[in-house]
């Protein structure tokens, strides 16, 4: 359930100012722990800005929602919206400077693949990739754990499909509208907006889905205004109507704002960020290469401590294959 | 809880599981014995395999007493490494290890734990489809728990998606996974079920098959050959016709459970009944009032010993 859920909890914020708070933070701690040698007014000339990642950010939150469309095999639209979430929360803690939007993005979408039961192997998976494929196989296992990690282990995405099929269940049993099925393509659509958004950030799943359901209903020309506040809202109470009107407008206003990002802009910051980006989680570099080793040898030491045993005894071994690395 | 394994003194192995080992330790800050099981991730093709992640997903949500608890989980170098209340015991040993233990009140109070357990998971939409003694862990304090979420999955009461029929181990896999049903409910759990309470009664296992084709073979000569009555739409699913069996009729109840009272063999029965939608739901058994008469019987289900 929602309502007792870690979504609601931890991952549904107050407003876009508290978004906006985090995201500054996380740009400028990473400036503050690798731009030392900086002067502070050339800052900018060297890093990505806040506005800068919140473009580039828009900008692959595209290419996360071209790379679902084209996935073969069709991917249900739960993992699309559950990568989304991954996607906009890893970010709401980390500098893109940090780690490289394209790279986190195919290890969300990956994520949510298993998370939401859709089984594809990572060899189908990154068939859906252009370019080096064992590259990206191992850039995605690589930080599948890191990913899992950043998002506190809280794997499970509330996802505002559901609650619309439950809306819609219930306006063709209570309401007189003329085939509500008609609502569906502008539901569709409007939720495929919505997750360019924030509003995932800030909204329940089931007031997004009313407002892709009454934002359908107005394109159809109908109104479904007396649905909500009669039947929906009939015993809650002024209170909570107003809330929920006040939410639903802003959800509508947000999509209404979607816009792509100008090209040539993205275009530079794609560039500075090559520039700017923490070397040691490029998957190219070489301080990157040798970590990696040293996390796979990590994993072999063994404790010396008196009291304590390792948690990797050389029972371990049993359970690696041969062809282990 | 910090996440981080300087936080945990490791004191012994405790087994092996599917992907790593599981190890008793000591959290520090707090000396709670619990149990690490640690997942490698380096070796394996997929990364983090997806029965991980179903529990996961599935002990974060489910907070039960009958359920055995996540504290925390964290990684190390390119392992995870989940924290799991310790469990000193499980139904398994007690089975082969102190039967003598297993007395009547004590089955009762088990299968009492196991329905609650069972019955909040399907509250919460979640069907374990693992079930065994195995998976049921046991306590200090004599508490059973339902462990090894890892095919566990949440499911819609609606029915409209198809699920895997390779789950379950054999002994305990309903009749409609063996005749491989994609579209099945919870109830393959309270199938799980009466097995092992059935077990626990006669201490052993009520239908061993030694492979697929030999469980269903045993189901069928012990349950009687099912007929359109007694289970709506069987011959429709993928496998019905794959293999014939010789018609039988039912075992009779005393012989298949010796010395069972009555009305423990009525709940057994309720669990044992092929066809899904009539067998008995964890909530119907867990709040069945103590079924008649028999006074050292009781019901296994309400407990009273």
């Amino acid at each position: 359930m929602f309502s007792t859920s870690s979504q609601r909890k931890f991952w549904t914020f107050n407003d876009e100012s508290e978004l906006a708070q985090l995201r500054e933070k996380h740009n400028l701690e990473f400036i503050a722990k690798h731009g030392a040698h900086v002067d502070e007014y050339q800052r900018y000339n060297v890093f990505l800005s806040p506005e800068e990642e919140r473009l580039l950010l828009k900008q692959y939150e595209l290419h996360l929602k071209e790379f679902c469309k084209r996935f073969s095999p069709p991917m249900p639209k739960g993992v699309v919206g559950t990568a989304f979430h991954y996607f906009k929360r890893f970010y709401l803690y980390n500098s893109t400077m940090d780690f490289h939007p394209k790279e986190i993005l195919a290890t969300c979408v990956y994520l949510s693949c298993k998370v939401e039961e859709f089984n594809v192997s990572i060899g189908q998976f990154v068939a859906n990739i252009k370019g080096d494929r064992d590259k990206a196989s191992d850039i995605i296992l690589n930080n599948e754990l890191l990913l899992m990690q950043q998002l506190n282990y809280h794997l499970t995405i509330h996802n505002p499909f559901r609650p619309v099929e439950g809306f819609l269940i219930d306006i063709k049993t209570r309401c007189s509208l003329a085939n509500p099925e008609r609502l569906r393509g502008g539901i569709d659509e409007f939720l495929e907006k919505v997750f360019l958004t924030d509003g995932c950030l800030l909204y329940a799943p089931s007031q997004i889905a009313l407002a892709a359901v009454l934002h359908a209903a107005s394109k159809e020309q109908e109104n479904l205004d007396s649905y909500v506040t009669e039947m929906l809202f009939r015993d809650a109470g002024p209170d909570k109507l107003a809330i929920l009107i006040e939410a639903v407008r802003k959800i509508r206003s947000l999509v209404k704002m979607v816009e792509s990002p100008a090209k040539e802009r993205v275009r530079i910051i794609d560039k500075k960020l090559d520039r700017c980006r923490n070397e040691e989680n490029n998957p190219d570099s070489e301080i990157y290469k040798r970590r990696m080793r040293e996390a796979l040898d990590e994993d072999d030491l063994v404790y010396t401590g008196q009291t304590r045993m390792s948690l990797d005894t050389s029972g371990v071994t049993q359970v690696l294959s041969p062809s282990a690395s | 809880m910090d996440k981080d394994v300087s936080n945990y003194s490791v004191v012994g192995r405790i087994g092996e599981g599917a992907h790593g080992l599981v190890f008793k330790a000591r959290h520090l800050p707090t000396g709670r014995e619990v149990a690490l099981k640690k997942i490698l991730i380096k070796n394996l093709d997929d990364g983090i395999p997806v029965n991980v992640m179903r529990e996961i997903k599935a002990l974060q949500l489910l907070r039960c007493k009958y359920v055995i608890k996540l504290h925390d989980m964290f990684p190390r170098g390119m392992s995870l490494v989940l924290v799991l209340e310790y469990m000193c015991s499980g139904l398994w040993d007690m089975l082969h290890h102190n039967q003598s233990e297993m007395t009547l009140p004590r089955v009762k109070t088990y299968a009492q734990m196991l329905l609650k357990g069972t019955r909040y998971m399907h509250a919460h939409y979640v069907m374990h489809r693992d079930l065994k003694p195995a998976n049921l862990l046991i306590n200090h304090e004599g508490i059973l728990k339902i462990a090894d979420l890892g095919l566990a999955r949440l499911y819609w009461p609606d029915g409209g998606r198809p699920y895997s029929h390779q789950v379950a181990t054999r002994w305990y896999r309903a009749p409609e996974l063996l005749y491989g049903a994609r579209y099945y409910c919870e109830k393959v759990d309270l199938w799980a079920v009466g097995c092992i309470i059935a077990e626990m009664i006669t201490k052993k296992p009520i239908f061993a098959g030694e492979s697929d084709i030999e469980q269903l073979a045993i189901v069928l000569q012990h349950l009687g050959t099912p007929t359109e009555e007694s289970w709506p739409g069987h011959a429709d699913l993928p496998d019905f016709h794959k293999i014939t069996f010789p018609p039988s009729d039912p075992t009779p109840w005393p012989e298949l459970l010796p010395g069972l009272e009555p009305d423990a063999v009525e709940l057994v029965k309720s669990f044992l009944c092929y066809d899904a939608d009539k067998r008995i739901s964890a909530k119907e058994a867990s709040t069945a009032a103590p079924v008649v008469s028999h006074p050292t019987s009781a019901s296994i289900a309400s407990g009273h010993a």
